[in-house]
């Protein structure tokens, strides 16, 4: 199998000097295939999140490639990564972070609207994911009329929805309890099986982690050890 | 159309602030349409007052009669002329002068005179010297039993050689064949008061003043009114194609002096309105930047889903543009009923003002297109303006950055 995402010596530094130098990231190097259903596991601070942007591009790494699909998105920048994101990245955040004065399906709709995609095929697409993330009949509430669990459902849907070839998902199940974390990362791996999209996400929760095929452990920026089930 | 819905529902987000800011600009609005109606309105009743008193749309002239008036640069043949200008659909009448400067005598005193010979009939319908007469009638260009024309006579003169109507009045003036003019006449019509600019002219028949300046049918000016005030400088190109041999100018050269500082007051007018207008988007300013630096976060989640840097400004500039245009709106509903009550109502000033040299004591706005959508591109103008800062701030912000604040 290819690797979809690889990182060779990949480094995030924060500070200017000795005294205040964070190694966040600190000589990374992984290769990550397609489908796989990935779990970046380790305390608060080990360089989860920061590693997760540096592979969506949402960061620059201080050094190292970050290459996805071959492409080193290390070297661009503006809107060819804005671009890239678009249509190559699906993101889930913690916090959900849905636009507030949008209905879950305006939300849904809008990274097909930056793609260009019809409003026919936009409309069909936002049936079809609310059917697959459970919330049919819900698309025209706003995010304040929906629980924590739905929130999250409409996160997945919008990362889903322009299928991209890798979701990355921040601790996203951090701010659901655990019954609807389990259920929703049980969705997100039938998603990962039924779409053959690669999925990485962090978590520190042991019942969550057991989800995932591969487990990449780190600690201080480093990876501590990879564990592929 | 979903950035649209975006940039429109996000104004509602934070409602009472999204109202404040719409009412300074719904006040700077009305406060720029009415000075710009009070301004556009003074200057066209001034520009009416002397098209109508005695300048005329257009003016021909011989060669540069205008600016250098001499006695023999006149318009032969103006019969031709008057052909030309009954002809077209585009004038609504037009007059015909000429000018010599003169000394008046009665039986016990003198006093320089302007003399104007005017064609009686077209001058009528031309200008408002008919309705200037403030002592008999408007005459007419009959030889009395006694061989005499009449004449109509400003107040200044009246009253300087103590005549009256049915006095003698006598001019002495140089004819254009270099003799010495002189005849006697009979005044027929006191014009204007002691104030008016007519004060010191003398109007003759147009036959008469020929025959006493040696003239022949020569004239030296012929003055138009057009139907469409807007049409002078078009027109004027019109008829100097059709009268090569002849100088052709718009009110806006006739009156130069006035027309050049009419524009100037008025790009002045605008300069004041574009400060109060920026005084008022300082505020407006202040509300962007909060409005945005409240929704960092949100613009950072939206650059790491895949929007474009520009498509975020352009979000920003289309939220404060559409605040701006309703609050144009609301503007335009409370400014229609205001510049009509000052079109057609206006009031009256305590003191009269003076308008590029006329003074003006009732003062009347303009209803015209441009009085609402000068200001209103200004106002959008600036709006678009404020919002670049805005705009670049979101644009440049690191989506990390952006989604690590609270």
């Amino acid at each position: 199998m290819s690797a979809v995402i690889s990182t060779t010596d990949v480094c995030r530094f924060f500070g200017d000097d000795e005294e205040t130098l964070v190694k966040a990231v600190d000589n990374v190097s992984i290769e990550i295939e397609r489908g796989e259903f990935t779990a970046l596991v380790g305390p608060s601070g080990s360089g989860k999140t920061t590693l997760l942007h540096l592979i969506g591009g949402l960061d620059n790494p201080t050094s190292g490639s970050v290459k996805l699909s071959g492409t080193n998105i290390a070297a661009m920048s503006g809107t060819a990564l804005s671009d890239f994101r678009r249509d190559h990245i699906g993101f889930i955040f913690q916090a959900y972070n849905l636009i507030p004065v949008f209905s879950a399906e305006e939300n849904i709709e809008y990274i097909m609207l930056l793609q260009g995609v019809d409003a026919v095929e936009r409309k069909r697409r936002v049936s079809e994911i609310l059917a697959q993330v459970g919330l049919e009949g819900l698309g025209d509430r706003r995010p304040n009329k929906l629980s924590g669990g739905q929130q999250q459902r409409v996160a997945i849907a919008r990362a889903m929805v322009s299928r991209p070839e890798i979701i990355l998902a921040d601790e996203p199940t951090a701010n659901l309890d655990s019954k609807n974390g389990i259920a929703l990362l049980d969705l997100m791996k039938e998603l990962n099986e039924s779409h053959n999209m690669t999925f990485i996400f962090s978590t520190h929760d042991e019942k969550i982690m057991k989800r995932a095929s591969r487990l990449i452990h780190m600690q201080d920026g480093k990876i501590e050890f990879d564990e592929k089930k | 159309m979903l950035l649209f819905k975006l940039a429109f529902r996000n104004i509602f987000r934070q409602r009472r602030r999204s109202l404040l800011t719409a009412m300074s600009l719904t006040g700077g609005y009305v406060l720029c349409v009415f000075s710009f109606s009070m301004s556009e309105g003074s200057y066209s009743n001034a520009i009416s007052f002397f098209i109508q008193d005695h300048t005329g749309h257009i003016q021909i002239h011989k060669d540069d009669y205008l600016r250098k008036p001499k006695i023999h640069k006149s318009i032969e043949a103006p019969e031709d002329i008057s052909a030309i200008l009954d002809a077209s659909e585009q004038i609504e009448s037009h007059t015909l002068r000429i000018f010599a400067p003169s000394l008046a005598y009665s039986e016990t005193d003198n006093s320089p005179a302007q003399v104007i010979g005017i064609d009686l009939d077209r001058e009528r319908t031309t200008t408002t010297l008919a309705a200037k007469i403030s002592e008999g009638s408007y005459i007419n260009s009959e030889i009395d039993g006694e061989g005499y024309y009449s004449a109509m006579i400003g107040a200044g003169i009246a009253n300087n050689l103590n005549i009256g109507l049915g006095d003698e009045l006598i001019l002495i003036s140089q004819g254009a064949d270099g003799s010495i003019a002189n005849d006697i006449y009979i005044v027929g019509a006191i014009v204007g008061d002691r104030r008016s600019s007519d004060r010191s002219t003398v109007f003759l028949p147009l036959a008469a003043a020929q025959e006493f300046l040696s003239m022949n049918d020569e004239v030296h000016e012929v003055s138009i009114l057009l139907k469409d005030d807007g049409r002078a400088r078009a027109e004027a190109e019109i008829l100097q194609d059709l009268l090569p041999d002849l100088a052709v100018d718009p009110w806006q050269e006739v009156e130069a002096t006035f027309y050049q500082s009419m524009q100037t007051d008025k790009q002045g007018n605008v300069i004041f309105m574009g400060i109060i207008v920026f005084i008022v988007f300082v505020g407006v300013m202040n509300t962007v930047l909060m409005s945005v630096l409240e929704r960092t976060r949100e613009f950072g989640v939206l650059k790491a889903i895949g929007t474009r840097p520009a498509k975020l400004a352009l979000m920003i500039t289309l939220e404060t543009t559409m605040l701006a245009s309703i609050s144009v709106l609301l503007g335009l509903v409370l400014a229609i009923p205001l510049v009509l009550w000052f079109t057609y109502a206006g009031f009256a000033l305590p003191e009269p003002m003076d308008v590029g040299g006329i003074l003006m004591s009732h003062i009347t706005g303009e209803l015209s297109l441009y009085v609402f959508a000068a200001p209103l591109f200004l106002i959008l103008g600036f709006a678009i303006l404020i919002s670049i800062p805005a705009g670049i701030r979101a644009a440049f912000n690191s989506p990390t950055e952006a989604m690590r604040s609270n």
